[in-house]
């Protein structure tokens, strides 16, 4: 796959219902074959713009282009979508449920039935092929959800919160599968307000706050730049060192380790140099890389500690 | 293509499938067949012939009772006039029917009793025991006097019922034979003179005239409440359906997947086929009684005949079935599209419910005088046409005009409803946990 290929194209789109913007001018690029992470919290828009995506809803203003064309009911075969809000015909047999959304899909039966066994197997469920929905447990049935949205084969999937209310075992088997498909080339935009599970799996990420972009990016170019200096330090005696103004500007003190944030153009390497030098017993002396969570928080709570944003 | 007709399979597997489906598919012809057929079985297969006494004092009655009772003759009761549905029966039916009746008449075994061989205390003392031990079924006491005195009947119970009326007809026109007997008139001078006159009833419309029986109301009436039970049921259907893809959240897929147009309107065709196809086995079961069992009932006492109704008059019948099958299939499922749960929209269906409701009731007046002004608008309007049109049809065909300008005026309606509901069906469906205010829906249909 092309690194550089664009699946979606999203321009300057705007979506108002009545005098409310739900999404506003936003623009984004998701590039083929990779994980690209849809962040927000609740009522950003999130949503909303996954609507616009699949040909649910039209935006008002901006354009978007999917596989280089303007979005149509044709493209909608070619997306597999897992809504937030989801859910299954209580009283209809999992096998029928399954081959339903598949010709809604275009997908003619025999194809349907093939692709029914080999996913119903993938994730652990093929004896509950002809049980109704009804007899499923939650976490069952959110499999077989999550089967109707790959079930054709889609080159673009488009996950909403895949994995709330799943436990941890199938949490990893859906992963595992996430990564398969990213593996088989298919683009994949998930979104999530879980920032744990988008560290581990997006390439890149996209945040989005009040119908606005916050931030986008590859996810190691975001990190870098919201490198703030932060050191988690475990340490006896040297107090007079780190009450230096001119290397720290706060301590926060935690359960057994102190969260050491630098001075600005402090270096650790002296902090660390000094501690020493002052005969302080060291057990821990880390650098901490900003936890996407924390970016998410910070950015969320618009009291930026560093008002940097990459891209 | 694909899509619309994986919606319509769905739907209608969904419901032809389900056990109220079959059910009163089954049931409502089963009831119809078991209404009609038991009794009719009860008659005849009743079996053993029923042994009467005849205990004559007057001497002059037995013979001819007996007569009546046993021979075969025609056997019409007396005071109801029911003969007239035999003459348009064919003629194989009325070998069958012959059939049953003798089976019905051949069930009498009178025995004389010579009352003066003893007081009557005694015989009836007799008799009785005889009833009792089951070897007797009833018994006649005809007085001396045939003037004043009562007759009396006694009998076991349960045989009283079927044994009376039979008895009570065959004195009857025994008793009037002795009577006239009496005064000089012939048995022929006196059928002659108790013939029951023929009243024909004829309806001059368009095509012409045409002979009709008082018992067409029954099909009008007949055809209004099907219609109208058909479309409130499969209104429902449709309303739950659409609740329930909007309660489990199954839209969103559904919308990402096919144009919720295609969805709705597969959702109404493949319910509408389902209502379709229970009309049908309901029409044809209707048709197997109307060719079989009418008859039997007909001679069993029951006369119901189907005036003759031309199979324009039925395509007429199925066009504004549909016609008002979307039309309130579409209501409906706009309303289940703007609530939130199958109660709320309950209480929203009054919308469909009450000009259906409307037009049925309107059955009556419109059946009474078919070109009355009432009728005519009813039957033009959209909401009531559907109901009214096919019954004012049946009871006079009104101007050619009208039909036309009914059916234009309807299928309009339900092209104006479709593309109404297009814009709100999507919109109502995405929309979770309140229902819909009628500003809101206003603006849905401006926006989208």
């Amino acid at each position: 796959m092309n690194e550089n290929k664009i699946t979606l194209h999203v321009a300057g789109v705007t979506k108002r219902y009545g005098d409310f913007a739900a999404v506003d001018d936003l623009s984004f690029d998701v590039r083929a074959g990779r994980i690209f992470g849809f962040l927000g919290p609740n009522g950003a828009g999130k949503t909303s713009t996954i609507r616009m995506i699949v040909g649910i809803t039209a935006p008002d203003d901006g354009k978007i282009e999917l596989f280089g064309q303007t979005v149509s009911p044709q493209l909608q075969d070619r997306i597999g979508y897992l809504p937030e809000e989801r859910g299954l015909y209580r009283k209809m047999k999992i096998v029928d449920q399954l081959r339903y959304f598949a010709a809604l899909k275009n997908l003619d039966g025999k194809h349907a039935d093939t692709a029914i066994d080999f996913w119903l197997k993938r994730v652990g469920l093929p004896e509950w092929k002809n049980k109704k929905a009804s007899d499923l447990s939650k976490g069952m049935q959110q499999k077989i959800q999550f089967i109707s949205a790959v079930i054709h084969d889609p080159d673009l999937v488009i996950l909403d919160e895949p994995f709330s209310g799943l436990d941890p075992i199938n949490v990893e088997i859906l992963q595992d599968i996430v990564l398969e498909l990213k593996a088989a080339g298919k683009t994949i935009i998930f979104s999530t307000h879980l920032m744990s599970t988008a560290e581990k799996l997006c390439d890149d990420i996209l945040l989005i706050n009040r119908s606005r972009k916050v931030l986008a990016g590859s996810l190691r170019e975001v990190k870098a730049s919201f490198n703030k200096n932060l050191i988690a330090l475990r340490v006896v005696g040297g107090e007079t060192i780190l009450e230096d103004k001119n290397l720290v500007s706060k301590i926060t003190a935690h359960a057994d380790e102190l969260e050491i944030l630098l001075a600005d153009d402090a270096d650790p390497q002296i902090l660390l140099q000094r501690l020493i030098e002052t005969g302080a017993k060291i057990t821990k002396f880390e650098l901490i890389e900003p936890s996407l969570n924390d970016i998410f928080i910070e950015e969320i709570k618009e009291t930026p500690l560093l008002s940097k944003v990459a891209n | 293509m694909r899509k619309f007709l994986a919606v319509v399979k769905r739907e209608y597997l969904k419901i032809v499938w389900s056990k109220t489906f079959i059910l009163s598919t089954l049931f409502i012809p089963l009831a119809g067949l078991i209404f009609s057929f038991v009794p009719l079985l009860m008659m005849t297969i009743e079996g053993d012939a029923t042994h009467l006494v005849i205990i004559d004092q007057s001497g002059k009655m037995s013979e001819t009772v007996a007569k009546m009772l046993t021979e075969n003759q025609d056997f019409a009761p007396d005071d109801e006039n029911e003969t007239e549905p035999l003459a348009q029966i064919n003629t194989s039916q009325q070998d069958k029917i012959k059939e049953a009746s003798q089976k019905i008449k051949a069930q009498f075994v009178v025995e004389d009793f010579d009352s003066k061989s003893m007081p009557l205390e005694q015989i009836k003392r007799d008799l009785n025991e005889r009833l009792r031990g089951q070897k007797l079924d009833a018994y006649l006491v005809i007085p001396a006097d045939l003037k004043n005195a009562p007759f009396e009947l006694y009998a076991r119970n349960a045989s009283n019922l079927t044994i009376r009326p039979r008895v009570k007809n065959a004195l009857n026109q025994a008793v009037r034979r002795v009577r006239m007997k009496d005064e000089n008139i012939s048995p022929e001078k006196l059928d002659a003179i108790n013939r029951d006159v023929e009243l024909n009833s004829n309806r001059v419309d368009d095509i012409g005239e045409t002979e009709d029986s008082g018992e067409s109301f029954l099909l009008y009436f007949g055809i209004g409440l099907l219609l109208m039970l058909t479309l409130t049921l499969y209104g429902q259907s449709i309303l739950a359906a659409v609740v329930e893809e909007k309660e489990t959240r199954i839209a969103e897929i559904l919308f990402s997947s096919a144009r919720p147009f295609t969805l709705m309107m597969g959702k109404i065709v493949g319910v509408g086929l389902s209502a379709l196809t229970q009309l049908g086995i309901w029409i044809l079961s209707i048709i197997m009684i109307g060719l079989y069992v009418l008859p039997q009932l007909a001679r069993a006492g029951v006369g119901i005949s189907l005036p003759q109704l031309s199979p324009a008059f039925f395509i007429l019948v199925i066009v504004y079935f549909l016609i008002g099958f979307f039309t309130y299939a579409t209501i409906y499922a706009l309303i289940g599209s703007m609530v939130t749960t199958v109660q709320e929209g309950g209480q929203f269906a009054l919308i469909a419910i009450i000009p259906l409701m409307g037009s049925f009731y309107s059955i009556f007046p419109v059946m009474n005088s078919p070109n009355s002004n009432l009728s005519i608008w009813l039957s033009l309007l959209p909401f009531t046409a559907p109901l009214v049109m096919p019954v004012r049809v049946a009871a006079q065909t009104p101007p050619l005009w009208q039909i036309g300008l009914s059916m234009i005026l309807n299928i309009a309606t339900v092209v104006a409803l479709t593309w109404l509901a297009s814009r709100i069906y999507r919109i109502g469906m995405l929309m979770y946990g309140k229902k819909a205010t009628i500003p809101e829906v206003l603006r849905w249909i401006r926006q989208s």
